[in-house]
């Protein structure tokens, strides 16, 4: 499955769904909770990166493994970001 | 499937614990062991063990079966009690085949983990339609550093869900400290049939006693005697990379740094690294007489000064 994705270098909303295994319409709710962070050309059109389906995996983890609500994820996606990167910078040091 | 675990000892609590308090401990334990949250390949399956564990014992009706039939729980009729199904078990054999058993409920022992973890994970408040990746697993890997300059086959294992996996890593030549080896589809497995997670080993450096890592440049210390520092000569070094010959100019002071172009840890991307060879001037502890008269010779006919003009 990564290296399918990784030959393609974006998503259009609906081949991202697809690769989520998820409805384009909650897709553009988590865009819209801000949980994803989709590219916008001219018109308006999103694309994904393919790791942003690693992020929705995540989500959906959290989620359902903590009862919690998506505003409340976004918060510990954030707060596990930051300790990764904390420790990324201990580890060099 | 994994081992037979005890419910409550999984979770930690005595076998009259009250529901609230089966709740704190499970929720406790799911904080620590989240795939998400911890990332060592060991958390995969404590954290299954944990939510299997609650997912049993918080419903009243599934946890009075455990507390009667213990393991066997799953493979129980309703209205069944314990004291019969003991002793028919007692006499006769479980096998498979034993035409006894598809008379059972059908959540018996087809029971397979992952509907329930499907379930754990988007099953009760699925949005989609179910497949979610599994989490990325990130472990340790220790290298010494002569490991580390000439890559290799390294040999890992954790316990996992199915039992201890075991990995015949190939380290590249020239890892350093905080360098991931990515061992695709090795990670948590995925729900509802979504692909596993990689794994990923972050490399640690051992520390050493004669090299010392910057990056890619090594530092390794070059002792002297005062006369050779003095007079330059040629000293055979040990680098990670086999013996050297590092050329000590005349007038070489302690703390010069000798450097051996292309020495250090090899690098495809920026080219291999420099091995600095750092001077040391080492005396011996007591002088005998000899060596007394020689530098007290040299004390006075020397104008040199180390610390300039006074």
């Amino acid at each position: 499955m990564t290296t399918t994705l990784a030959i393609r270098p974006v998503l259009t909303l609906e081949q991202f769904a697809r690769a989520c295994d998820l409805h384009s319409e909650m897709i553009l709710r988590l865009v819209a909770l801000g949980l994803l962070d989709p590219a916008r050309d001219v018109n308006g059109v999103l694309s994904f990166a393919p790791s942003q389906v690693l992020v929705v995996a995540r989500v959906q983890r959290l989620r359902s493994g903590f009862a919690l609500n998506y505003a409340a994820v976004g918060l510990v996606c954030d707060l596990l970001d930051r300790i990764d990167e904390l420790e990324r910078t201990l580890r060099y040091r | 499937m994994a081992s037979p675990v005890d419910f409550y000892q999984a979770l930690g609590v005595a076998r009259n614990v009250t529901p609230s308090d089966l709740q704190a401990a499970y929720r406790k334990l799911a904080r620590a062991y989240h795939p998400d949250v911890n990332k060592d390949p060991e958390a995969e399956s404590r954290f299954k063990d944990i939510s299997e564990a609650y997912d049993v014992l918080s419903n009243p009706e599934t946890r009075r079966k455990y507390d009667a039939f213990g393991a066997d729980f799953r493979r129980v009729p309703d209205g069944v009690d314990p004291e019969t199904w003991a002793r028919s078990n007692r006499g006769e054999s479980n096998r498979p085949g034993d035409p006894r058993r598809s008379t059972h409920q059908s959540a018996s022992q087809d029971f397979d983990f992952e509907d329930l973890f499907g379930g754990m994970f988007g099953g009760r408040q699925r949005s989609g339609r179910g497949q979610v990746l599994g989490a990325n697993q990130e472990a340790e890997i220790v290298l010494t550093v002569e490991e580390a300059y000439h890559g290799g086959r390294k040999s890992l294992s954790f316990s996992g869900p199915g039992g201890p996996r075991t990995f015949d890593v190939n380290v590249p030549a020239g890892v350093t400290t905080g360098k991931k080896i990515r061992l695709a589809g090795q990670g948590a497995q995925g729900a509802g049939g979504g692909a596993p997670g990689d794994l990923f080993l972050i490399v640690r450096l051992a520390p050493h006693s004669r090299y010392r890592l910057d990056g890619n440049d090594i530092t390794v210390q070059l002792p002297l005697t005062p006369w050779e520092a003095a007079l330059g000569t040629t000293v055979a070094i040990d680098t990670p990379g086999g013996e050297t010959k590092v050329r000590v100019k005349e007038g070489t002071s302690s703390g010069t740094r000798l450097r051996l172009k292309g020495r250090g840890m090899p690098s495809k991307r920026t080219g291999p690294g420099d091995l600095y060879a750092e001077v040391r001037i080492m005396l011996p502890k007591s002088l005998n007489d000899d060596e007394r008269r020689l530098f007290e010779e040299l004390a006075a006919t020397s104008s040199f000064t180390a610390r300039g003009t006074p």
